[in-house]
């Protein structure tokens, strides 16, 4: 018999995500057994009840900082938080179900949805290139099923879409990986730090294809022309999770990359492109912003905008601002996530609720929700009291210390310019509607109304109670 | 904590102001009124009481520290005021909403000009848009006044935003308004100083940046534009004095020049239009433009006496300013005109209509005896004493015209012959007669007895 090397510590640090594995094996076998009135909700809670259950395993290893797997999978500060935002994402788009869509793909769709969470999950706490891409594969081939899984043409377009553009991006990804294994002779990051590889020309290209892979999943200019397309198509709540989750976990990988695996004294001319295009993002994204009439392709392009916004916390590679990257990240995913709930909960059978027009004078019929709404939007433009007004700040702030002014001048610019769109929709809900549309014909949905509102909460909360975590290093092994 | 009361009852009243039935007006301006006047009230019981809250301790030091300072606490016991009277003269469709906007408004305005610390200022400072923003939304002619005024201010709050975050990064604290403190120094500080100045000259506003302001003022409703003209034009020089004079007063004084000659050509460009304008409120409008350029020219002159005038003529022109603004509303509810070439002859009939309009309006062009005089003479000493001869001469030729557009503005509605086709009603009733007396009265007190405000100054004038 061979010995396994591995210890038990080091499947203790994957728990969360064999959890949650796990749970979507639950989930089918639920959906089976169910009765079928009720499987859309059996399927959603038992998918959320192990979605907890793996937050609070992966919280229990915040201040525990391990190498597991021979240093290819981290846990500590920083993976816990990716890996409790991307729960986030999945329980508030999960919850999105119960609005929304064919009752009878439920279990199938919270099955996918788990799975694809245990790839962001796995891509949090990885370490090695192998692991990122293990993470990378497993989050998208989820979410190219899940794009696709309702009866619309432009669903189908959308998934194909992903399908055909992610799967380059991979291809530039894995390349640039092959190249950096060719340049330092490891798959490890840590191992990357070698000065020695730095003059390797190897190197060079390699961190350009692995940059570009990973600009193009974040979506930034000019590889973003596939994110408005593809949350067109997508079902609702896919296009929430996608939002957030994707964002996050292409994130941590980024971050653990510019953070902690290059060679001190290159990474400021190898990320000098990154930054401009991230400079470029906050400009396009928000100009892509203002002539949009679907919700999801507006936050499609504001995402774009507020991707290039984290990455400035992060230039200069401050530590500082790796807190406040992650804070803003944090905050974002409350408030995209709250303003896909109020759209799911206006929605009826279809998808309404992500049609812009929809919104007239919901401020009479839902005032309630309306105020939710208002309060992602100005959170997402950066108006106070809500957590984006403090985000932005804090990232200004470490701009101006880190001396990438011109970066937080972009933000300023694309922010006056952003504001116009969304305040567009707060114009359109408190406009005083006729008096022949007074009622709302759809159904108040419970789980969304719930979700907006801690959604609301939260962003205001975090305003208030700025909490932005100490231990978020070391990244590497 | 009464500090904290303060700022959070107007929110709190403006909340519940949606638990009161709609549709009787009387119970929301009385409930509104009241929450109002218990602000003032409060305001002077709390006139040396502090609160404080810690928010971040990185990147730099900052909490909810709030607190009258000498010149915060007349500025806003002015808000308060001008924030009760506002109210009580609401006479709008959807008075319930719009008196709740009128609260918010109070509170985020007292939230900026109570806080001692620079980064609830900005906080407050982007928060006090939304109400404006709504209520020209809802009660507004024009949408695209609304999208002018958001994106206008909204770019000054960004720039705002951007100074203070580097101010605190450099200085490591942002909690110092009305403390003792260093100057800020450093490679950056003029570039901090420029996004200060330039939010600041956009909201108070000054030429070239006043393009947002006569259409707004045009359309915003007159229980709210009372308050916008007469408080929330104050945000800016406020801060000049609070945050410009006291931290960056190198600055100040190296830009001293391209400040005067902006205030400058505010006061005679806002004086001229004034003269031309046909619409009444827009008179009101550029006449507060003309006057704000001279308490620009008093602040960047930093003169001490200029200062201490400059504080003084920051109350006179929010009494007054609000006074003609409740009353040109009153005017336009009984003729639904607010033309000059429409009106005429209506003094006649409304004897008390045109007693307050007459005072507010000499208050305004400066007669001796009323406020806005005490204010006028001690900047255009001061400003003389700094140096600036020729800002003065341009002051007096500001101040001459002054009283040639009041005496039209009064002239062109009250006397002369009455106007066959516009309708005859009825003069002030009693509550509207109370919504403008306080504001009158102060006027006259504040003309006779100036040494409370004087005194603020006192100690703090560099």
């Amino acid at each position: 018999m061979i010995a396994i090397p591995f210890q038990a510590a080091d499947w203790n640090a994957i728990l969360p995500i064999v959890v949650l594995a796990v749970t979507s094996l639950a989930v089918l076998l639920g959906d089976l057994a169910a009765p079928k009135h009720v499987n859309r909700y059996v399927a959603i809670a038992i998918g959320c009840a192990g979605a907890i259950a793996a937050g609070v395993l992966a919280a229990r290893q915040y201040g525990y900082d391990y190498g597991a797997f021979f240093g290819g999978f981290m846990t500590g500060g920083f993976t816990t938080v990716f890996e409790e935002i991307v729960l986030a994402a999945l329980v508030g788009s999960l919850i999105l179900y119960g609005a929304l869509g064919p009752a009878e793909r439920v279990g199938g769709t919270t099955a996918l949805m788990l799975w694809s969470t245990c790839g962001a999950m796995l891509m949090a706490g990885a370490a090695n290139l192998m692991t990122i891409f293990l993470g990378l594969e497993l989050l998208s081939l989820g979410l190219y099923c899940l794009c696709g899984m309702v009866d619309r043409k432009q669903a189908r377009e959308s998934a194909l879409k992903y399908l055909i553009l992610s799967s380059t991006a991979s291809a530039f990804l894995l390349f640039g990986m092959a190249l950096l294994f060719g340049a330092s002779g490891s798959v490890m990051l840590a191992d990357l730090t070698n000065a020695a590889v730095a003059v390797n020309p190897l190197f060079w290209m390699g961190t350009g294809m692995f940059l570009i892979g990973l600009a193009f999943k974040l979506s930034l200019v000019p590889f973003h022309t596939w994110a408005p397309d593809v949350y067109e198509g997508a079902p609702l709540p896919v296009t929430a999770y996608m939002s957030v989750a994707t964002k996050a976990a292409t994130l941590a990988v980024f971050a653990r990359f510019i953070y902690a695996a290059l060679p001190s004294g290159v990474a400021e001319k190898l990320l000098l492109p990154i930054w401009i295009v991230a400079g470029l993002s906050m400009i396009a994204g928000n100009v892509g912003m203002l002539a949009q009439h679907d919700l999801k392709r507006l936050l499609a392009y504001s995402g774009i905008a507020q991707a290039g916004y984290i990455l400035t916390a992060m230039a200069g590679a401050s530590s500082q601002g790796l807190r406040y990257a992650i804070f803003y990240l944090a905050a974002y995913a409350f408030m995209n996530l709250g303003a896909f709930a109020v759209a799911a909960a206006i929605s009826g059978d279809g998808e309404e609720g992500s049609r812009l027009v929809t919104y007239h004078g919901l401020a009479r019929r839902r005032p309630w929700l309306a105020a939710a709404m208002t309060v992602f939007l100005l959170a997402l433009a950066g108006l106070p009291p809500t957590a984006g007004f403090l985000g932005k700040i804090l990232i200004l702030s470490t701009a101006a210390n880190t001396g990438f002014v011109w970066m937080g001048v972009a933000l300023i610019v694309g922010t006056a310019i952003s504001l116009y769109a969304y305040a567009k929709i707060v114009r359109a809900m408190y406009e005083p509607a006729d008096d022949r549309r007074t009622h709302d014909a759809t159904p108040i949905a419970p789980l969304a109304w719930a979700s907006a509102a801690f959604c609301a909460l939260a962003v205001v909360a975090l305003t208030f109670y700025p909490l932005t975590p100490s231990n978020v290093l070391p990244l590497v092994r | 904590m009464i500090v904290l009361a303060t700022i959070l009852l107007p929110f709190v009243a403006g909340a519940a102001l949606y638990a009161l039935p709609a549709g009787d007006r009387r119970i929301s301006k009385a409930a509104g009124a009241l929450a109002a006047v218990a602000t003032f009230v409060m305001l002077l019981l709390g006139r040396d009481a502090q609160w404080s809250f810690h928010w971040l301790s990185r990147p730099f030091e900052s909490a909810f520290d709030f607190g009258a300072t000498p010149v915060s606490f007349w500025i806003a016991l002015l808000l308060a005021l001008c924030t009760a009277c506002a109210i009580l003269a609401t006479n709008v469709p959807r008075a319930r909403s719009m008196i709740s906007l009128l609260l918010f408004l109070e509170g985020a305005m007292l939230g900026l000009f109570l806080a001692r610390d620079l980064l609830a200022f900005a906080l407050f400072w982007d928060l006090m848009l939304l109400p404006v923003f709504f209520a020209l939304l809802g009660w507004g002619e024009h949408a695209s006044t609304a999208w002018r005024y958001l994106i206008y201010n909204f770019a000054g709050g960004l720039t705002l935003l951007f100074a203070v975050a580097a101010f605190g990064a450099i200085y490591g604290s942002t909690d110092v308004i009305g403390r003792a403190g260093m100057p800020l120094v450093g490679s950056w500080a003029p570039w901090i100083f420029a996004g200060f100045a330039f939010a600041f000259l956009v909201k108070t506003p000054v030429w070239p940046l006043h393009t947002w302001m006569p259409s707004t003022y045009g359309d915003l409703p007159p229980p709210m534009v009372a308050v916008v003209g007469a408080v929330q034009s104050k945000a800016g020089v406020y801060g000049f004095i609070a945050i410009a004079l006291a931290f960056m007063p190198d600055y100040m004084r190296q830009f001293s020049g391209l400040l005067i000659a902006l205030g400058a050509v505010s006061m005679i460009y806002g004086a001229v239009i004034a003269l031309i304008q046909h619409d009444a409120k827009r008179i009101v409008a550029y006449s507060s433009l003309s006057h704000l350029g001279l308490i620009v020219v008093a602040i960047a002159s930093a003169n001490p006496a200029a200062l201490q005038g400059a504080l003084v003529y920051i109350v006179a022109h929010g009494l007054f300013t609000a006074a003609l603004f409740l009353i040109l509303g009153y005017v336009e509810e009984r003729e639904e005109t607010r033309s000059l070439a429409r009106l005429g002859g209506i003094g006649k009939a409304n004897p008390r209509l045109a007693g307050a309009l007459c005072i507010a309006g000499l208050a305004a062009l400066g007669l001796p005896g009323l406020a806005g005089f005490v204010g006028e003479l001690i900047i255009v000493i001061g400003v003389y004493q700094a140096g600036y001869a020729w800002a003065v001469i341009v002051a007096l030729i500001a101040i001459v015209l002054a009283s040639a557009y009041v005496l039209r503005l009064f002239q062109g509605i009250m006397n002369g012959p009455e106007v066959d086709d516009l309708p005859v009603r009825r003069d002030l009733t009693w509550i509207e007669g109370l919504a403008v007396a306080p504001l009158l009265a102060a006027l006259v007190l504040v003309g006779v007895q100036p040494h409370a405000i004087l005194a603020a100054l006192g100690g703090v004038a560099p």
